[in-house]
């Protein structure tokens, strides 16, 4: 029940998300009629921080980001976004989503245009940012590609250009690369991270990847029970820029068991609960 | 390329004895046509009279009937009507569906209505038609609306209803408005169920052309094919009927060009033809 906080324990070599919080979720519940998902999740993210929150599938990590996001309403608590209180879609604040979500009647050029256009930006500064965010994403020749002609890699390269384009505050990742490949997963993670470390965001970072979320995170959130809530905080104390060295250093390896072991607490009593 | 395939594996020998004995699909339809035909003109001379159409006889009609400043003004007005019809059909139907797919309330109110409408022959408004419009140019427009509408919204409707969530989630979370959201994401989604309905459309949309045509005696293909028919000109109406054929089959290949020009995106595992 006790979220524990470990922010003060980073290290400060590590990103600490010293500045103003970005992102405070307070006492945050959602219920699906009878069902409970999940119930007095408090949560905070820095500037420029990476939260990853991980949980056992079913466990309302998706849910939650829909709700900071304001696409879904919630029963209890609230999300704040510098100082904004979220009860719909903000601007600033731009999701990633597993399905990647592409409209397949658009070119990827159009698909990263929309954001921009739904945010009423001028047409001139459009054609400025469009092409700029494709080549960041490594999509450069592809802009008048449709999403059926490109790998489910290259579509969520897309999709993330679109979220990038706005030049959002706040980066909500929903399961981002859960859909692709194995291989294509672990490029597009290191091209995540290189392409935060050009312009770093708030972001928060929902996957079901243990590994996903101590190479992401600053701090890894464990979700846990029915209804859930926040189990641990684990501080990640990795040094950026994070790339395919980190992977191997032994202090990744110590927070993937330790993320691990909480993880399997948690399996080992849900499955108590279903015996029972 | 299973085709492909196959020839790899059969021997040059095997391969022509197979295509023998299994001709092409245009061979196919060819032989049909031409096997109906004969049978139509054997028949037709051997018992009926002298004036009843037969192929040969509509053959030889057909280049006198299409230079014919009767036949050509006909078909004029006649396909002009539709196209008009057609686009108010198009407009009015696409709103009235997207509403329709996408409130509930709309849905509720109309529903019921819009499927009473589209199962009406349209040949029983015909007289209230005319009472309201006279035997004139607009009691065909109406007709033709009547008859196209409501295939357009309950396609349209269907299509707006099945929007994939995802897409508007997108568009929810890029902060769309309402109306941006349905012209930009739930009519493009609907494009497909649009076309399917389109197609019905463009069929009863003739039909009700012709229709109003005999029936409101006004000027046009429909009416060029009875006056001919009446006057044992059946030949000469025959070339009217084929013409009203070939528009069927030409909207047809229209629309499936149009398709794989302006959206690209759908129905792409079909090979262009």
């Amino acid at each position: 029940m006790v979220a524990v906080s470990t922010r003060e324990k980073l290290k400060p070599m590590v990103n600490s998300g010293n500045n103003a919080i970005r992102i405070r979720v307070r006492g945050l519940g959602k219920r699906y009629g009878a069902l409970e998902v999940f119930r007095g999740i408090d949560l905070e993210a820095g500037d420029h921080e990476i939260v990853a929150i991980v949980g056992p599938s079913g466990c309302g990590k998706t849910t939650l980001l829909r709700c900071i996001d304001g696409l879904l309403a919630v029963d209890s608590g609230e999300v704040v976004v510098d100082s904004e209180r979220v009860t719909s879609p903000i601007a600033g604040v731009a999701m990633v989503f597993q399905h990647f979500g592409l409209f397949p009647w658009k070119t990827v050029y159009d698909n990263v245009a929309y954001g921009l256009r739904m945010a009423g930006i001028s047409r001139a500064e459009i054609t400025r940012r469009v092409p700029h965010f494709i080549n960041l994403v490594g999509l450069k020749g592809f802009e008048k590609a449709f999403p059926y002609q490109m790998s489910g890699g290259m579509q969520q390269r897309c999709g993330l250009a679109r979220a990038l384009a706005i030049e959002p505050r706040v980066l909500l990742m929903d399961e981002p690369f859960a859909a692709v490949d194995a291989q294509t997963r672990e490029i597009l993670q290191f091209e995540l991270l290189r392409i935060w470390e050009q312009r770093p965001t708030t972001m928060l970072f929902v996957t079901h990847s243990i590994e996903e979320a101590v190479l992401m995170g600053d701090r890894v959130v464990v979700l846990k029970g029915r209804p859930s809530n926040i189990h641990e905080t684990i501080a990640i104390d990795l040094p950026r820029p994070r790339t395919r060295d980190t992977l191997r250093e032994p202090r990744f390896g110590e927070l993937r068991e330790r993320v691990w072991g909480t993880l399997m607490s948690e399996a080992r009593q849900a499955e108590f609960q279903l015996g029972a | 390329m299973s085709e492909h395939a196959d020839r790899l594996l059969t021997l040059p020998a095997a391969a022509a004895s197979a295509s023998r004995s299994r001709p092409t699909p245009a061979t196919l339809r060819l032989t049909a046509g031409l096997a109906i035909l004969l049978l139509w003109e054997i028949v037709v001379r051997a018992l009926a009279p002298a004036y009843v159409a037969k192929p040969s006889g509509v053959v030889m009609a057909i280049p006198h009937v299409i230079v014919d400043p009767v036949f050509l003004n006909a078909t004029r007005i006649t396909l002009g009507a539709v196209a008009q019809g057609l686009a108010i059909a198009i407009v009015a139907g696409t709103a009235i569906g997207l509403l329709i797919g996408r409130s509930v309330v709309a849905d509720r109110m109309l529903r019921h209505y819009v499927n009473g409408f589209y199962a009406v022959p349209m040949i029983v408004i015909l007289p209230l038609v005319t009472l309201w419009f006279g035997y004139s140019d607009a009691a065909r427009l109406a007709t033709i609306v009547f008859a196209a509408l409501f295939s357009i919204i309950i396609n349209v409707a269907d299509g707006a209803r099945s929007v994939p969530r995802e897409y508007l989630e997108v568009a929810n979370s890029f902060r769309s408005h309402r109306l941006r959201m349905m012209i930009e994401i739930v009519l493009p989604s609907s494009m497909p169920y649009f076309l399917a309905g389109l197609r019905l459309a463009s069929g009863r949309a003739l039909i009700g052309a012709v229709v109003a045509e005999f029936f409101a005696a006004i000027g046009g293909l429909g009416y060029f094919i009875l006056y001919n028919s009446r006057t044992y000109h059946h030949n000469e109406a025959f070339v009217g009927v084929l013409l009203l054929a070939a528009f069927g089959v030409g909207f047809e290949i229209a629309v499936n060009v149009a398709t794989r020009y302006f959206l690209p995106w759908y129905r792409r595992d079909e090979p262009a033809k």
